[in-house]
């Protein structure tokens, strides 16, 4: 075999290892499970009503300790009220929750102290420093102020913002701000954390520090993820567990693959060859499923996953290869949640359901 | 650290520029009226009491002002800032939250008070009226002070606009304070006048404080009557201040 194909196999069998270990990693439990503490979130027909809008309608979840939950939803679907409710916020109209063991009526005070919250869009005393807005937010969560100190300098350097500790929160650009509130939310250590959209106005490299902060608190610490977010990338990438709700009622749970499986979407992976004579040729005589297109210089393959998993596209991979056809790269877009999402949710107009609904934000 | 919100609303009120300028403004209006009250040609020819009276009214006035505009906007200024939620998601309680805002107010009205002190010495210097005048300038302030803002505070957190609460709080004050300011002495005598007069706190005080500095009836015994009023004004809006502050919740979003 020639080296350029070798070379190709062992893209083609990354690609398909690549997906492999994305659904075992999803499966796999994470390591913080073993934890003695109860990290979990369980409601049991939690609803909340304002007059004649429902919210949140009868949902019904169950997150583990550790898990990455995701939480997806169009706007006005009902997710800023159900996370306000679990922090014990506001109070259900109906059902009941428990987090960390905690009830969320009987025992908010408890919850609170084991929880952070990072709002979609926090607020901020302006005329503070970034160090004694921590150090402030240390001592209502009762923490020892030599300890206070120390982990508030620790948290800013965590989410880059170390430098600009001592410089007027006002003077903060929007990235900066979610940083700080991301700090804020985890200044008691907490055992969940509750994140409403936390990569929202941050750079690519920001976002993907944030990513693995998360990832990092999660494996390290077992910190309860409880992501809501509208960045479906990041979703799919973080999430063990996502559940849809839209209209206030669940309409989907489970990992990324049973998502796509209830909804009848498949994996994708397009395979792209230089596009000449021969390749067209070969191409046509492709043993199996493969979407042929040319796209200019090169010619793209798409192949959906079938019922067998990636193995439904081995036998295709092989065949390029031995007919010497020029990879020039593989992707697996990652649009597969994206039309999960748009299977589940229905279309609606958010200004006209404020409307009819009283005009409740 | 069980009063850590008071000491940083204390510090917000006294470290800050803003926060500063209130102490500044204070010191310009007590010493223009003391000054005015001492040179001014009409006004000397008035009794010291009823000057020293006049300067009191004007110590309270000021300090229940300054507590209601403050207390009205506490609680809604950081519900429009979107700071409260992170304060509520702290293992501090609503009443926490409440009585810690209100401690702070008051102590700010104990530095205008400290401020005023030496301008009521001023004012009753050479008559037996100084410390009278402190102690129930004290007295009647902080029980104002305490009421009035107690009240804001829940209008504050039950309205969560500044706008509306700030507007609500001051026209209350304004009922209140318009007895004693703009009232004349024949309506005073009505029997409408003589209601709203048996009613109002304010009244209460401002008489109490005519009595003792104006017709010279120091004792506690002779004020007994007035005090107990203000007492009973300052317990109701505390008591409407603990059952509104019972759960604070932030505003609902969909």
């Amino acid at each position: 075999m020639k080296a350029g194909a070798k070379t190709s196999l062992r893209m083609m069998a990354a690609a398909s290892r690549g997906i492999r270990s994305l659904v075992t990693e999803s499966k796999d439990p994470p390591a913080s499970k073993i934890s003695a503490n109860d990290n979990s979130i369980i409601t049991s027909g939690l609803s909340k009503a304002y007059e004649k809008l429902k919210a949140v309608d009868s949902l019904t979840l169950a997150v583990d300790s550790g898990d990455i939950f995701g939480f997806l939803g169009p706007n006005g679907a009902g997710k800023t009220t159900t996370i306000r409710m679990l922090c014990g916020l506001i109070p259900p109209s109906a059902g009941t929750a428990r987090v960390a063991g905690f009830d969320i009526i009987r025992e908010s005070m408890k919850i609170r102290s084991v929880i952070g919250l990072l709002p979609e869009s926090s607020g901020f005393y302006n005329w503070m420093n970034a160090q004694e807005y921590l150090f402030h937010f240390a001592l209502l969560y009762k923490i020892e102020p030599s300890v206070a100190r120390n982990r508030a300098m620790c948290l800013l350097e965590k989410v880059g913002l170390a430098e600009k500790a001592y410089v007027p929160i006002s003077y903060y650009s929007r990235g900066m701000r979610q940083r700080l509130g991301l700090a804020r939310a985890l200044i008691n250590e907490p055992r969940i954390i509750f994140l409403d959209e936390p990569t929202l106005g941050l750079d690519p490299s920001g976002q993907e520090e944030i990513r693995k902060f998360l990832l990092e608190l999660n494996r390290e610490k077992g910190v309860t993820v409880f992501l809501s977010s509208h960045a479906l990338g990041e979703v799919s990438s973080l999430c063990n567990k996502i559940a849809i709700i839209d209209h206030g009622q669940l309409v989907a749970k489970g990992n990324v693959d049973e998502l796509r499986a209830q909804a009848g979407v498949s994996h994708t992976i397009v395979v792209r060859v230089v596009n000449t004579a021969a390749a067209r040729l070969q191409l046509l005589n492709m043993p199996s499923r493969g979407k042929i297109s040319e796209q200019g210089s090169l010619i793209s393959v798409t192949f959906s996953e079938g019922s067998q998993g990636p193995s439904d596209y081995y036998k295709d991979f092989e065949y390029m290869i031995k007919q010497g056809l020029q990879v020039y790269d593989i992707q697996r877009p990652d649009t597969s949640l994206e039309e999960v999402f748009f299977k589940f949710t229905r279309p609606r107009n958010v200004s006209s359901d404020a409307e009819k609904n009283g005009g409740v934000r | 650290m069980p009063l850590q919100l008071y000491k940083s609303e204390i510090s917000g009120n006294f470290y800050s520029l803003r926060g500063t300028s209130w102490i500044v403004a204070a010191s310009l209006i007590f010493s223009l009226v003391a000054y005015l009250l001492l040179t001014d040609k009409e006004l000397s020819l008035l009794d010291q009491g009823e000057m020293l009276f006049t300067l009191s009214e004007i110590v309270i006035s000021l300090g229940t002002v300054m507590a209601v505009t403050s207390a009205s906007s506490t609680i809604s200024t950081e519900i429009e800032s979107k700071t409260f939620e992170s304060l509520l998601l702290t293992p501090t309680s609503s009443r926490q939250i409440a009585f810690q805002k209100l401690l702070s107010i008051t102590t700010t009205w104990f530095f205008l008070y400290v401020i005023a002190i030496p301008y009521l010495l001023a004012v009753s210097n050479g008559t037996n009226l100084s410390l009278s005048s402190i102690l129930y300038v004290g007295i009647y302030g902080t029980l104002l002070v305490v009421g009035f803002s107690a009240i804001s505070i829940a209008l504050s957190a039950k309205l969560k606009s500044s706008k509306n609460s700030v507007m609500v709080a001051l026209m209350i004050l304004l009922i209140m304070l318009a007895p004693s300011i703009f009232f004349a002495t024949s309506l005073k005598k009505t029997s409408f006048g003589m209601a709203i007069e048996n009613i109002n706190p304010v009244s209460h005080a401002m008489n109490s404080l005519d009595s003792i500095l104006v017709d010279n009836q120091q004792s506690l015994f002779e004020q007994a009557s007035h005090l107990f009023r203000v007492t009973i004004f300052a317990v109701i809006c505390l008591a409407i201040l603990t059952y509104i502050s019972r759960r604070f919740e932030v505003s609902p979003v969909v």
